[in-house]
């Protein structure tokens, strides 16, 4: 076996081992490049830029402990924004397993901005049912969620004051790693209820939500870590998603490599079979 | 066109009798009012009706240009409750805009349900945003124009929002998608009668391979759903697929395994899969826990699966339906043990893993064609063949849309936008 | 019984289907109230299939330990921790924290559930990397311009990348911005026409395998 075709079948096992090693050094030796913002993420933020005080801001954190990495700091960093403009904010989750998850990130930043659950904020829960609660709280907000997370009836709570339904939302921003998510908002709210709807999602899913993004379906998009990390710099509060850039930037680094890799030595086979070839006839 | 000019006539006589009534018979002080502060002249032609084709709480109101229609001038609209305005400085400004701005053509209406000619204003004033309006309750609503201190108001008209049975606007989707409808049916009649033409899909050319090879080896076969529920078309499909692959292990009697995320799904797998080896005349080789639920969690789920795929090695993989960030997880292991892996799904997002770790990927609506290719039912094909006249038409479409569009841009006409609104996604 | 198994479902399949269909486009509160209360139901459906998922999961993993078959003991780890999970939800409340001091069921959740499920999702990066590794090859000249664009959008995607060419970040939105977005709407056409024509053919009856498979 020669040389190359012994690298082509590499235990990949190896190839783990350096991913590891390139998220792991950045991260304990940060570097702290630059990062430019993307058209897609300033839209939320001018978005939200651009509301009054008292407006309603809609967050739905519809992701799993699972992508807690890439959607947590996108969550704080929106709720941040929402609170220091002032905005009434209404979070709550289509997920299940993200709903302790999404209180903690609520809490937490709401203790750090001064801000108090059913004054400045609430936080609904989560209700069963995935995309047909969007549909329930486009009809009636308090039939979708009679009660909040902490047992609270939100009929009456000063910050859902004069809110009916989803009709009533100035702003909505899905922060979604799957379905329902993004696109159930945009299917089942938007376009039935008619409020401006934002997106965030995981890396990978970003992609897919380009077409929602260039039809205006969508208004803004935040894209994994990388959009959270330009939100942080837009805000101002240099947080986890600025502090995971340089580890992404150098595991990037590192695949592209081994992809060059693989393919310099995918040529030195194919040459070598020419070779022989020629040799043979 | 003939009842919407009767419709505008009455209209207008409406109107005409409301403004001598209000004039002759409303309250004088109000008018006295008008006349003493306005030196900008009133709006013209205000008309005001409920909302067409909603869901009610929503009123519109429509008026003429003027020649002050400028930035710096504003337009205001003004609403009370009833039919008489005792008072016109009492009215509730409900919104306020400069007066170079709501201009019908401006408007989402397609010229079908268009109230009025693009020139005009408009202003669709909606429940919640700067005021209750209640359905079945009688509205009296106006226009002023307000220069600096002037302000010019028009005459007050009346108008009760209600909810309508039909959404007019999108009666084009509605025509288009029976269009569609008839397309396939016609296309499933001409099925029937004559033999069609299907391409290879070398996916579905390998699941016999597949299913060849996992017998050889005495190993099993594991098929996977997707993440989606019963209500989703790719689980649907999936679900279908399952019932042909079933068919196939029962008569090369093959061990299947099919884990599941949705209970329901399960279910009606497990009755797929039973009427497959019932068909294949082999009824006492079905197992009923060939389809089992693991959990709806996407990772927990994910995780299963991968141990399943380490521990029983299945010879052939195959992952149809919706997938999320799980895909790679699962091919990516399902590759580590050797197994032959055919995917198809309409989740465009983990196509590119799919089509990077599986042997075999059915692309988009591939999908929903595999039933076809593997059955090669009249039905099943001919509804192929209507998909692809659908395409072809939307293909058409787009490309004569693209040449109107930039025809009206380049000549600044209007007329191409009589197609354009046909193919409109109006809500 | 095949009254009850075949013609009733189909039946009520034609039914909903066509007046969910017609509900599209009736924008009346009624019509809307109809939506919100078959949703409701579905929830319900729901969650009494729940129970047939749990019945089917115990099921499996009881029947792996009595046959004592090959890792019974994870069958077994299985039951332990769904009935202590349970156990202890039912103990908190469903609750995480209760008064800001956390719950049982929220160390659970915070120190089980979130670095399990944290870590199979980091996984992903790992995988992404080897799959990378072992497929992305220049075989053909389609997979060197595919190979190309991969390099750009992940040298675009970081500041990294920015930083060592500057060009990449634009060239990164515009592929991801144009290629990428009308190549997903091709796609998506394709997707919903064949959504449409499936969703055709089980409400007229046409398509019923769902319900079984066979033709009767």
């Amino acid at each position: 076996m020669s040389f190359a075709e012994r690298m082509l079948k590499i235990d990949r096992r190896i190839i783990f081992l350096v991913i590891g090693l390139c998220t792991l050094f950045p991260l304990l030796y940060p570097v702290g490049l630059p990062i430019k913002i993307s058209p897609e993420v300033r839209g939320v933020y001018d978005y939200i830029e651009s509301l009054p005080e008292g407006s309603v801001f809609l967050l739905s954190l519809d992701f799993d402990p699972a992508s807690k990495p890439e959607l947590y700091p996108q969550s704080i960093s929106l709720l941040r924004h929402a609170f220091r403009k002032n905005l009434r904010v209404i979070a709550m989750t289509l997920w299940v397993s993200g709903t302790g998850m999404a209180d903690q990130v609520i809490t937490q930043v709401a203790r750090e901005m001064g801000k108090e659950s059913g004054k400045d904020y609430v936080f609904l829960g989560w209700s069963p049912g995935g995309s047909a609660v969007i549909i329930n709280m486009g009809q009636d907000l308090y039939g979708a969620f009679p009660a909040d997370y902490n047992g609270k009836p939100t009929k009456g709570l000063p910050v859902l004051q004069g809110i009916t339904n989803l009709r009533d939302v100035n702003y909505a921003v899905s922060l979604g790693a799957g379905n329902p998510g993004v696109e159930a908002w945009y299917v089942f709210g938007k376009d039935k209820y008619k409020f401006e709807l934002g997106g965030g999602c995981t890396g990978v899913m970003a992609p897919g939500l380009y077409p929602l993004l260039r039809s205006g379906q969508i208004n803004g998009l935040i894209g994994g870590l990388r959009g959270a990390a330009e939100y942080e710099t837009l805000i101002g509060q240099k947080g986890r998603a600025i502090a995971g850039m340089d580890a992404q930037s150098a595991t990037h680094l590192a695949i592209i490599v081994l992809v060059i890799m693989c393919n310099l030595f995918y040529f030195s086979l194919r040459k070598q079979a020419k070779q022989q070839g020629h040799s043979g006839a | 066109m003939k009842a919407q000019g009767l419709r505008q006539y009455i209209t207008r006589a409406v109107l005409a009798l409301a403004i001598v009534m209000l004039g002759w018979h409303g309250s004088a002080q109000a008018q006295t009012d008008v006349q003493t502060k306005k030196t900008l002249s009133p709006p013209q032609d205000v008309r005001a009706f409920d909302t067409p084709s909603d869901g009610g709480s929503s009123l519109t109101v429509i008026w003429s240009p003027a020649p002050y229609d400028s930035a710096a001038t504003r337009y205001q609209i003004l609403l009370s409750e009833g039919t008489t305005v005792p008072d016109l400085a009492a009215m509730k400004v409900v919104a306020e805009f400069p007066a170079n701005q709501h201009y019908v053509r401006e408007s989402k209406w397609p010229w079908w349900t268009r109230p009025a000619t693009g020139e005009q204003h408009q202003y669709t004033l909606r429940n919640g945003k700067g005021g209750e309006l209640k359905d079945g309750t009688v509205y009296s609503i106006t226009v002023a124009a307000v220069l600096n201190d002037d302000r010019g108001i028009a005459t007050p008209v009346q108008a009760t929002p209600q909810p309508n049975w039909m959404n007019w606007n999108q009666v084009n989707n509605l025509l288009l998608a029976l269009l569609f409808g008839g397309i396939v049916f016609y296309s499933i009649s001409t099925a029937r009668k004559r033999e069609i033409f299907l391409r290879r899909i070398p996916g579905l050319d390998a699941v016999d391979e597949a299913i060849g090879r996992a017998t050889e080896l005495g190993k099993p076969i594991l098929y996977l759903t997707g993440a989606h529920d019963m209500s989703d078309p790719s689980t649907i499909a999936a679900a279908v697929i399952l019932g042909r692959v079933a068919k196939r292990t029962a008569a090369y009697e093959t061990d299947l395994l099919v884990p599941h995320r949705d209970p329901i799904t399960m279910a009606v797998c497990q009755e797929i899969t039973k009427q497959a080896y019932l068909e294949a005349g082999k009824p006492d080789l079905y197992k009923e826990d060939s389809n089992f639920f693991i959990t709806s969690d996407q990772f927990s789920y994910t995780a299963a699966v991968d141990g399943i795929m380490l521990r029983k090695k299945p010879a052939a993989n195959f992952f149809m339906g919706a997938y999320f960030a799980e895909a790679l997880l699962l091919t990516e292991t399902g590759a580590s043990t050797g197994a032959i892996q055919i995917a198809g799904t309409d989740s465009d997002h983990q196509l590119p893993f799919f089509v990077t770790t599986c042997d075999y990927t059915l692309i988009g609506e591939e999908l929903y064609a595999a039933s076809a290719y593997l059955s090669r039912e009249p039905v099943q094909v001919g509804t192929l063949r209507g998909q692809d006249i659908g395409k072809a038409l939307i293909l058409g479409i787009l490309g004569v849309g693209t040449i109107l569009a930039t025809l009206g841009v380049m000549l600044d006409v209007q007329w191409p936008q009589l197609f354009l609104d046909v193919f409109k996604d109006v809500k | 019984m095949i009254f009850l198994r075949r013609q009733v479902p189909l039946l009520i399949t034609l039914i909903t289907g066509l007046v969910f269909a017609a509900q599209y486009y009736v924008p009346h509160p009624a019509s809307e109230q109809m939506l919100t209360s078959v949703t409701k139901w579905l929830q319900i459906i729901g969650g009494f299939a729940l129970v047939l998922g749990v019945s089917s999961l115990f099921h499996v993993h009881a029947m792996k330990i009595r046959r004592k078959e090959a890792g019974w003991g994870y069958s077994f780890v299985l039951y332990v921790s769904m009935l202590g999970t349970i156990a202890v939800g039912l103990w908190s409340n469903g609750k995480e924290a209760i008064d800001g001091t956390m719950t049982a069921f929220g160390w659970i959740y915070n120190f089980m559930m979130v670095p399990l499920q944290g870590t199979m999702f980091a996984i992903l990066a790992f995988f992404i990397a080897s799959a990378a590794y072992r497929s992305f090859r220049a075989r053909s000249r389609e997979a060197a311009v595919l190979l190309i664009a991969a390099v750009i959008v992940m040298m675009g995607r970081v500041p990294l990348g920015e930083y060592l060419i500057p060009l990449s970040g634009d060239l990164s939105q515009w592929i991801l911005n144009v290629l990428n977005a009308s190549v997903r709407r091709a796609i998506l056409i394709g997707v919903s026409l064949g959504t449409v024509a499936l969703s055709i053919k089980i409400i007229f009856g046409m398509e019923r395998s769902y319900l079984g498979g066979g033709k009767e």
